[in-house]
């Protein structure tokens, strides 16, 4: 790189030079009244068409990759906001279960955030770029060792929310606390440790999740959550299967 | 497009644009009253006087293409392309300009994810930034993504407060670098945001972070008093300001000497104007910030007054010596 040079050599030159000059301090004055323009690069500027050609390649294949058919759902997986269990949050729970489990099959059940869920997906098609929209972050995902009491915690945070993405738990909302826990379809034991898969945002105390914030121990498993999801769409569909979420009563209420 | 078409488009993007002055007090000489129109120029003597125009963007966030249409708030802004062409107009109406960037040029649009930040990069080296710092979403692939993403720019990372000697990226970054400009001595640093909470731990292992108040301080001495410089710039991705008590660019002017203008990031503060805070010693510290995305960017134009007599024979003395080292720092 052409700007880069030693700094010793940088420092040697400098110190040649000043000696040349010990009498004078600086030479140039900054002079009061300097001006600020702040150019909004909106569509009056017309582009550079030499940049636009620099990237047109990348542009070109970037488009086919969000193009990229992985699969297809059956029915729209959506995340209406007035009910605790949606299909959008159970297709993506799901997914993390069924993914963080190849990596570490211990796994017994999967928490995600419906705020993290940024869009939708509509019956059809399922393109990398849908994933893209779906899980924009470049969140990982993360096995936690929890305590029966921590588990609790997350569960009153997801009763306590109304309702947040999980699989291989299940509990009943009842005057927003949390009822009836079951894992892996037991009853919530206090007295021992559960395996959870998550990602490092809500790990690491993101969307003032509880119950996450004291695990036993914790595996960042290394593996994107987009890329999970693309891996099991692509995967279901690789067996000749289409997405096909239901709403199992994982999460129920008395409201 | 013909250069007409690009000139007038931007004129009246010029004519919608916020002008303002930015310095209330700066060296001990008296003030300098003409403001110029478009291009901006010094009046009076010109051969005593020395204009540097700095431009600058942060969080530029892999927007290579202007937001997409889609009914969102920044729709249609931004692009690489419009600000390579603002750029070259620049460039042919003022002699003395710097493009700088205060970090995260990186995630935030499939670009990154796709091609690890090579498109950033080189398109940032065509348009021909003179340097960068880093923002915490460098680290997003780790020391060895961030490795090759270095390699894909012809133009320094400045860094000072990130101690990578225990890392591969051990001498793949500099804690400043100086350019000269018609004699004009500009020292430009880099100061990064504390890692710890933003970025996976495994993605920065053996990153020592130092603190960037006292790494502030003994540089711009350094490079006011040992090198010389006539203005001190930092790119600084500490952050406008917070409502703790952490470190950020206000916090950063108020408690450090000899730095002229911080130009910040992380925020996605889009100032409308340049913040002037006194600093430890009652000196003008100028503050600025452009949002995010490349929806704005930012130019101050400084005004130099070369000073008379011996000195500014001893000046152009100095110039002509040390010619070798402005021909390597650019």
């Amino acid at each position: 790189m052409k700007y880069f040079t030693s700094p010793r050599f940088f420092v040697l030159l400098c110190l040649t030079v000043g000696l040349a000059n010990a009498s004078c301090n600086r030479h140039f004055v900054l002079r009061k009244g300097g001006m600020y323009t702040r150019f909004p690069m909106d569509s009056t500027i017309t582009d550079d068409p030499a940049f636009v050609r620099l990237y047109a390649p990348y542009k070109q294949q970037l488009d086919a990759e969000m193009n990229r058919v992985v699969g297809r759902t059956a029915v729209a997986l959506t995340k209406p906001g007035n009910v605790p269990e949606t299909l959008l949050g159970n297709f993506f729970a799901d997914a993390l279960l069924t993914e963080g489990r190849k990596l570490h099959p211990e796994a017994e059940f999967s928490f995600g955030t419906k705020g993290g869920l940024r869009t939708e997906l509509m019956q059809g098609d399922i393109t990398v770029g849908h994933l893209f929209e779906l899980m924009p972050f470049e969140n990982e995902l993360v096995v936690l060792e929890l305590s029966g009491a921590s588990v609790l915690q997350l569960a009153q945070f997801a009763a306590s929310t109304g309702g947040q993405p999980m699989a291989g738990m299940r509990l009943h909302i009842a005057n927003g606390h949390a009822a009836d826990i079951r894992i892996g379809g037991a009853p919530l034991d206090t007295a021992r440790t559960y395996t959870l898969v998550t990602y490092d945002y809500l790990a690491n105390g993101g969307d003032n999740s509880r119950g996450l914030e004291n695990p036993v121990n914790r595996i960042n498993l290394g593996k994107k959550v987009r890329e999970a999801l693309i891996d099991y769409v692509s995967g279901l569909s690789h067996d000749g299967q289409h997405i096909n979420t239901k709403l199992d009563g994982r999460i129920t209420t008395d409201e | 497009m013909t250069a007409s078409t690009l000139i007038r488009n931007s004129m009246d993007a010029s004519q919608r644009m916020n002008r303002r002055h930015f310095l209330k007090q700066a060296g001990a000489v008296a003030a300098w009253s003409a403001v110029s129109s478009v291009p901006f120029a010094a009046s009076a003597s010109a051969g005593d006087q020395v204009v540097l125009t700095i431009l600058h963007t942060n969080d530029v966030h892999s927007r290579i293409e202007p937001f997409p249409m889609d009914g969102s708030r920044n729709q249609g802004l931004g692009g690489v392309a419009r600000r390579a062409a603002l750029v070259r107009r620049i460039r042919s109406e003022q002699r003395n300009v710097l493009l700088l960037d205060a970090g995260d040029t990186v995630q935030g649009t499939p670009y990154f994810n796709l091609f690890g930040g090579k498109v950033e990069l080189e398109l940032m080296s065509k348009m021909g930034y003179d340097a960068c710092t880093l923002g915490n979403h460098e680290f997003d692939n780790g020391l060895d993504g961030l490795a090759q993403m270095l390699g894909y720019a012809t133009f320094p990372f400045l860094t000072a407060n990130y101690d990578f000697s225990d890392t591969l990226l051990k001498g793949k970054t500099r804690d400043y670098a100086i350019f000269r400009k018609q004699g004009i001595r500009i020292g430009v640093f880099g100061l990064g945001i504390e890692l710890d909470g933003l970025v996976d731990p495994v993605r920065c292992r053996g990153v020592r972070y130092l603190d960037p108040i006292a790494t502030a301080n003994e540089l711009a001495a350094q490079l006011r008093h040992d090198l010389r410089c006539d203005l001190i710039v930092c790119l600084s991705h500490l952050g406008y300001q917070y409502q703790s008590d952490k470190i950020s660019d206000r916090v950063l002017a108020a408690n450090t000497r000899n730095v002229d203008l911080i130009i910040g990031g992380h925020t996605h503060t889009f100032m409308p104007e340049p913040e002037s805070i006194r600093n430890l010693d009652g000196r003008e510290t100028i503050v600025n910030q452009v949002g995010f995305g490349g929806i704005y960017l930012g130019r101050l134009d400084y005004v130099f007054e070369r000073q008379s007599g011996k000195k500014a024979l001893a000046g152009a003395y100095r110039y002509d010596v040390s010619t070798p080292m402005a021909a390597v720092v650019g």
